[in-house]
């Protein structure tokens, strides 16, 4: 295979339109990469067509910068993942057209090497001086974040909020009563007040709510919807085992590029061209997300992971419901997760740990000081509510509104 | 030391993490850990694995002391000698003199080396319980509706094919040397709630036939959190927990072991820091951050001294030369060094 320096306009050929127009306008910083990067680059390229308009504009900043950058600059940006030795046989791999494969066997090879704490290192002194350089935009609004868990349980004993807490405040007194509503009228409320493509999300463990329908701005994704995608996806998946196993075995990678490759249209997922981005955002949250296939519990917690990372939305919604009950791999790869009898308990946990991990993830995200998040126990009265304009690691038992509650965070 | 203890191994191969185990607040989910076990025990609260984080190349590289470097999921046996290798070739014990009890997911390679050179033949009898179970409902009388969720496999890619299964013991040879009939085994098979619970059961059966001197057990319910579920993750730890006092309980009534028998406990990492970005917290252990890497030993036996704390940071292939330093074999090819605080 060719070397990164050799690469031509040609060399792109395979690449989706709008990738191939980005990959040739920035053909001379992609020619002065050491391989191990470029691949990763172009891992995320190869993808443009169907990148959210954040991840576009951070692919362009960043290969703008790398294009600036003077010779000793750059050459010492790259020296990290320049002392990495690869071997003949990743280098001989189809990298251009091929990443996603090169990164897999790439990543098999660093653990083999003992050499991935050294990559991650490398990878970890390149985004942190990509950040350095790149200071982020402030964002427009501050951005909210609004999780509820355990949707249609009457009661717990589980002390919820514990990790959250300490960066919040705990309200156990909010009056349930038309609590959805608000908050759904404060979803739509912002997508209008601040339009913005993909800015404003709605991440559904069931079936989406009605109050969600035709608001303008909100993109929605349900798990009730993507559980036919998930069981083709499985069905897929056990046809390529079989014929390519012919009563072998087949290769952990082999099964991990064929999942990588599918599209919306392997999985059924119907839709128009202006909402192909998110048709592709859906597939790589079933194909990518361990668990989300058959555990909504987890669905949520990864598609609302992925949502802040790639979209980085002014306003995300993440709506928790029940899982179903444990099984053998086999019968939850098998049947369908939406007619099981549930785990309510066991999702309760799931979604507290999830919502835990979503504020995490906003925390990542420009403007996380000035960002707001609200958890809330559906159908009850408990509310953790983290804002700059609330105390820390306080209780408040004083009766109020849900609507009061989200005045207090503004 | 004694000239006829015995050690028993338990390692953890599925990943806890200290926030869910020692960490104050995970310590809800160990009460027998913690309550039972660590009065009795040294306790070692850093031992750093920095080798692969694959469950079955890091069990094999606890079990020979050096970090292996094979495909995780690949159906081969470790490069290097074992320390049932070493055990049985240095101390000149019979095959049934050591045992490995396994998860099903690759494991059956585990007990010898693929090298050849240092001790052929001399390797560990693997037994897989839920290869086991399954070959058991193929034979069996009784109606085996209901005892599928003991099969679990695999969780860290439930997609993957499995490897096929060559060398681990056949049901028929088992039964046999355990005096159990496939049936019996089927219907003790159905009072138990998890797959690891299949595991202590033969696990108990072999120490009741053969009293191996070298037991090495490996549990693993806990890695269904891959799977994302919190929940199931913390119901995998709580088992665990109390398997593994059930395990000290039988090493304690048994004539054959009470008194004379030092039990090591080890889960081969961590998982993922909540915090590491390119993570996604408990489910995975695939940054080979510090959280990921870093875990806990706990140990416990007549000549370990009790209710001791060590925070020096040890190294996950200190096990094996440990081992041979405790029964008195030689391990000349292991890498590590002996833990002197249990010797």
């Amino acid at each position: 295979m060719i070397a990164p320096g050799e690469l031509r306009a040609e060399s792109f050929a395979r690449y989706p339109p709008q990738a191939r127009s980005f990959a040739v306008a920035n053909l001379p910083a992609l020619q002065r990469m050491p391989l191990i990067l470029v691949a990763l680059v172009l891992r995320q390229a190869i993808q443009y067509d169907w990148c959210f308009p954040r991840e576009q504009e951070q692919l362009s900043r960043q290969l703008d910068l790398l294009g600036r950058m003077d010779a000793a600059s750059f050459d010492a940006l790259m020296a990290p993942f320049s002392a990495i030795q690869l071997s003949a046989e990743l280098g001989g791999l189809d990298w251009v057209s091929e990443p996603q494969q090169f990164s897999e066997q790439l990543t098999a090879y660093l653990w083999s090497q003992h050499q991935i704490d050294r990559y991650h290192e490398a990878a970890q002194e390149y985004q942190q001086a990509l950040q350095k350089a790149l200071a982020e935009k402030t964002v427009t609004t501050p951005r909210w974040t609004i999780v509820t868990v355990g949707q249609g349980i009457p009661q717990t004993e589980l002390p919820l909020f514990r990790r959250l807490l300490p960066h919040g405040t705990l309200f156990t007194n909010v009056d349930p009563s038309d609590g959805l509503e608000v908050l759904l009228a404060e979803i739509g409320s912002r997508a209008q007040q601040y339009p913005l493509e993909y800015g404003h999300w709605y991440i559904e463990g069931g079936e989406s709510h009605a109050g969600s329908k035709g608001v303008q701005g909100l993109t929605v994704m349900s798990y009730a919807r993507l559980v036919p995608a998930a069981k083709r996806e499985f069905a897929l998946l056990n046809q390529f085992t079989n014929r390519a196993g012919g009563g072998g075995k087949v290769g952990v990678e082999a099964v991990s590029s064929y999942i990588a490759g599918l599209n919306p249209d392997d999985l059924g997922l119907k839709g128009t061209s202006a909402d192909n981005v998110l048709r592709h955002f859906e597939v790589n949250v079933l194909t990518q997300g361990a668990g989300c296939q058959i555990y909504s519990t987890t669905f949520v917690q990864w598609a609302a992971r992925e949502c802040l990372h790639r979209a980085q939305p002014l306003t995300l919604f993440a709506r928790f419901a029940n899982r179903q009950r444990s099984a053998p791999m086999e019968q939850l790869l098998a049947r369908d997760p939406l007619q099981q009898p549930q785990d309510p308990e066991g999702s309760l946990t799931d979604a507290d740990m999830g919502a835990y991990y979503t504020w995490i993830n906003q925390s990542r995200l420009a403007g996380a000081d000035q960002s707001r998040f609200l958890v809330w126990f559906e159908g009850h009265g408990v509310v953790c509510a983290v804002s700059p304009t609330l105390a820390q690691g306080t209780t408040s038992t004083a009766s109020a509104t849900m609507r009061q509650v989200l005045d207090w965070m503004r | 030391m004694p000239r006829y203890q015995k050690t028993v191994v338990v390692t953890f191969g599925g990943g806890a993490r200290d926030e869910e185990t020692f960490a104050p607040e995970g310590q809800e989910n160990i009460p027998h850990l913690m309550k039972e076990l660590i009065p009795q025990a040294t306790f070692f609260t850093q031992v750093v694995n920095r080798g692969i984080l694959g469950h079955y190349v890091a069990t094999a590289s606890l079990a020979t002391g050096i970090y292996e470097r094979f495909d995780n999921f690949a159906d081969v046996a470790p490069e290097n000698p074992t320390v049932f290798e070493y055990f049985r070739k240095g101390l000149g014990r019979p095959v049934n003199d050591t045992w490995v009890i396994a998860p099903s997911n690759g494991f059956n390679r585990i007990g010898q080396s693929a090298g050849g050179t240092f001790a052929p033949g001399f390797g560990a009898r693997v037994v897989l319980p839920k290869h086991l179970l399954a070959a058991a409902l193929g034979k069996t009388s009784t109606n085996p509706s209901g005892l599928e969720f003991l099969l679990q496999d695999n969780y860290e890619d439930v997609l993957f094919t499995p490897p096929s299964v060559q060398n681990e013991i056949q049901l028929s040879k088992l039964t046999e040397m355990l005096h159990l009939s496939a049936d019996d085994f089927t219907h003790h098979a159905q009072t138990l709630s998890s797959a690891d619970e299949l595991s202590v059961y033969v696990m108990h059966h072999l120490m009741r036939q053969f009293a191996p001197s070298l037991l090495w057990i490996t549990l693993h319910d806990m890695d269904v959190a891959h799977t994302g579920a919190y929940s199931l993750y913390i119901e995998g730890i709580r088992r665990t927990d109390r398997l593994c006092a059930e395990i000290w309980q039988m090493i304690e009534s048994d004539p054959e072991y009470k008194s004379r028998t030092t039990m090591l406990i080890l889960p081969d990492f961590g998982r993922d820091s909540d915090f590491s970005p390119s993570g996604n917290g408990f489910q995975h252990h695939r940054t080979g951050d510090p959280l990921s890497r870093t875990t806990w030993m706990m140990a416990l036996g007549p000549h370990i001294r009790q209710n001791r704390t060590v925070d020096r940071a040890l190294d996950s292939v200190d096990l094996v030369p440990t081992l041979g330093a405790m029964m008195n074999f030689p391990t000349p090819l292991a890498k590590g060094r002996p833990i002197l605080e249990v010797l």
